[in-house]
């Protein structure tokens, strides 16, 4: 395998449609594994877990295009840190990658202020 | 076939069995929400959502409730094939693979599973797509629905490798359709979410397979002279025109046998390059293009090999809308270098390159490829925040000179009268369209404009 150090194309492509490779993004049978993250005893609603599998997961369990890491408690009090308010704004209007309802059609605002929390590990 | 996931699949049939209440407790969970697409350029204030868990809870919903619907996938479209002032109907819940067969490398999936979640689910059972389009996180009835491709001139639309589907009419009938209803099954394919709802897809698959990619970058003028041979001889073949400059990022993908591995990226090349574009992007035309060849032409190759779908599909970071039309292969390059040349002497402030592929012909009669011969298919980008309409509105009219048929996914300006005559089976479409909604509850404004409903 090529290791040139000038690799220009490659950075082009990353500049030019910001785009991520899927080397190394498992989210095989996703679905199905969510009871071995670590936050099997941070409650949420099993609907709602539902509804997160097959939106939010896509990005935040692999933190692929920038996307804070469900569980990983000090990004998440970053951005907790602008309220919840804000964030929950984000998630409805998109965020930079994040597009608008991230994914999730048929989320409310309870369904994201769960998720958030969840993703946190702020849910009581 | 075997089952793989029906015991979840039955499950939610049967909870569905109270079809009359469905309806009710359905119009309970209206939201006020605005619906916004990927891009955020589509938006609408839907009457609710719905977020049906299973064909028989679909059915109900079909069946019990008045007004107009629009089934939804990932959001992806930047046309607006959404927008509905009525019901949006959710079907990511009907997702995975349901059944397959090992012999025919065929297998049934859940019109609401994502493409990206589809590849390893194939991998465990041995099997990869055929192709794949540039995004994965379309759904499978999205993807399909719209006529959305990959690359590669052997290649066609995802749509052309469905052997069977199931549509949920506007009256909840179920519909299961494969070639042996003919038109049906040729109309039904490219469908744009008019027909009814798809819950159920069966797709022709091939065994698992790795490929390895190759960019490098080269003058746009000698890939463009070569484009035939070179599309021929890789199983994908693409180049992404850059804007200002003479030189193209070029792409070519093929099957291989070499161990998994990628080249890897240099930080201090990122910042670099990208430092150079930013000044690149304020400096007229001329400077511009001296600036951005000097640093294009110093090109490596860089390489990937993994596993098919782990190559031919990427999540894209940044959000953009895009405008998309095919081209007859033949007058391709000539439509290209157009583009070019009026972002060029218009000075257009733009700097997403084009991006230029062909794809096979099929048979799907919605199909932007549709014939025997295969297409261009040419692309342009405008970042999500960006006003995309000035430019878009100078670039269309070029698309049209060549004869263009647009993706019905991303943004256009066409109407029925045109598109009758740029789709050669538009019109015996809008028949069956007829015949299976006669009173119109799958359309939007944009659907009665391009049907003339």
């Amino acid at each position: 395998m090529n290791t040139r150090a000038k690799a220009i194309n490659l950075v082009l492509t990353v500049i030019l449609f910001s785009a991520c490779s899927n080397l190394g993004d498992n989210r095989a049978g996703l679905g199905a594994n969510l009871s071995l993250l670590a936050f099997s005893n941070n409650p949420i609603d099993e609907l709602i877990m539902g509804k997160w599998a097959r939106s939010c997961a896509l990005c935040h369990v692999t933190g692929v295009a920038g996307a804070p890491i469900v569980g990983a408690t000090a990004d998440w009090q970053t951005r907790l840190a602008q309220g919840e308010e804000s964030l929950l704004k984000r998630v409805i209007e998109g965020y930079n990658s994040m597009p608008p309802l991230g994914y999730c059609m048929a989320c409310e605002e309870n369904d994201f202020r769960a998720m958030i929390g969840y993703m946190a590990g702020t849910n009581q | 076939m075997k089952n793989l996931s029906r015991r979840a699949f039955l499950a939610s049939s049967i909870k569905a069995s109270l079809f009359a209440t469905y309806a009710l407790n359905a119009e309970a969970v209206a939201q006020s929400i605005r619906w916004s697409n990927w891009s955020g350029g589509q938006t609408c204030q839907p009457s609710g959502r719905y977020d049906v868990g299973s064909e028989d809870e679909l059915a109900a919903l079909l069946k019990n409730s008045g007004g107009p619907i629009r089934p939804i996938g990932s959001g992806h479209s930047f046309s607006p094939l959404i927008p509905t002032d009525g019901h949006l109907v959710i079907i990511d819940q009907l997702n995975g693979v349901l059944e397959y067969d090992s012999n025919t490398l065929q297998a049934t999936l859940g019109a609401g599973s994502r493409l990206g979640d589809l590849g390893a689910q194939l991998e465990a059972i041995g099997q990869g797509m055929l192709n794949l389009p540039d995004i994965d996180r379309q759904t499978v009835a999205g993807a399909t629905a719209t006529g959305t491709h990959g690359t590669g001139v052997t290649l066609q639309n995802l749509s052309s490798y469905i052997t069977w589907l199931r549509l949920l009419t506007p009256k909840g009938e179920v519909m299961d359709i494969d070639a042996s209803d003919g038109d049906l099954f040729d109309a039904a394919r490219v469908n744009l979410g008019a027909l009814g709802v798809v819950t159920q897809i069966r797709m022709q698959n091939r065994e698992t397979y790795k490929l390895k990619k190759r960019e490098w970058t080269a003058p746009t003028e000698d890939i463009l002279a070569n484009f035939d041979e070179l599309a021929a001889t890789h199983r994908h073949f693409e180049i992404f025109p850059l804007v200002y400059s003479d030189y193209s990022l070029v792409l070519s993908i093929d099957e291989s046998h070499e161990a998994i591995g990628q080249t890897v990226i240099v930080p201090e090349e990122v910042a670099e390059i990208g430092s150079v574009r930013q000044s690149a992007t304020n400096a007229p035309p001329a400077e511009r293009r001296r600036m951005l060849n000097g640093v294009f032409a110093d090109s490596g190759i860089t390489e990937a090999v993994d596993v098919s779908y782990k190559l031919l599909s990427n999540v894209r970071n940044g959000r953009f809308n895009e405008m998309e039309y095919s081209v007859p292969a033949e007058v391709g390059a000539e439509c290209v270098r157009e583009i070019l040349k009026t972002i060029y002497d218009q000075a257009i402030d733009v700097s997403f390159p084009l991006e230029y592929r062909y794809v096979s012909g099929d048979d799907t009669w919605l199909s932007m490829a549709y014939g025997a011969e295969p297409h261009a298919a040419i692309s342009i980008h405008r970042a999500a925040r960006e006003d995309y309409r000035p430019y878009f509105d100078i670039i269309e009219p070029i698309f049209w000179k060549y004869g263009g048929r647009p993706h019905w996914g991303k943004v256009h300006s066409l109407t029925n009268k045109k598109l009758a005559q740029l789709y050669p089976r538009f019109n015996d479409f809008m028949g069956i369209r007829e015949s299976l909604d006669p009173e119109g509850r799958m359309l939007n404004a944009h659907l009665r404009s391009l049907f003339n409903a």
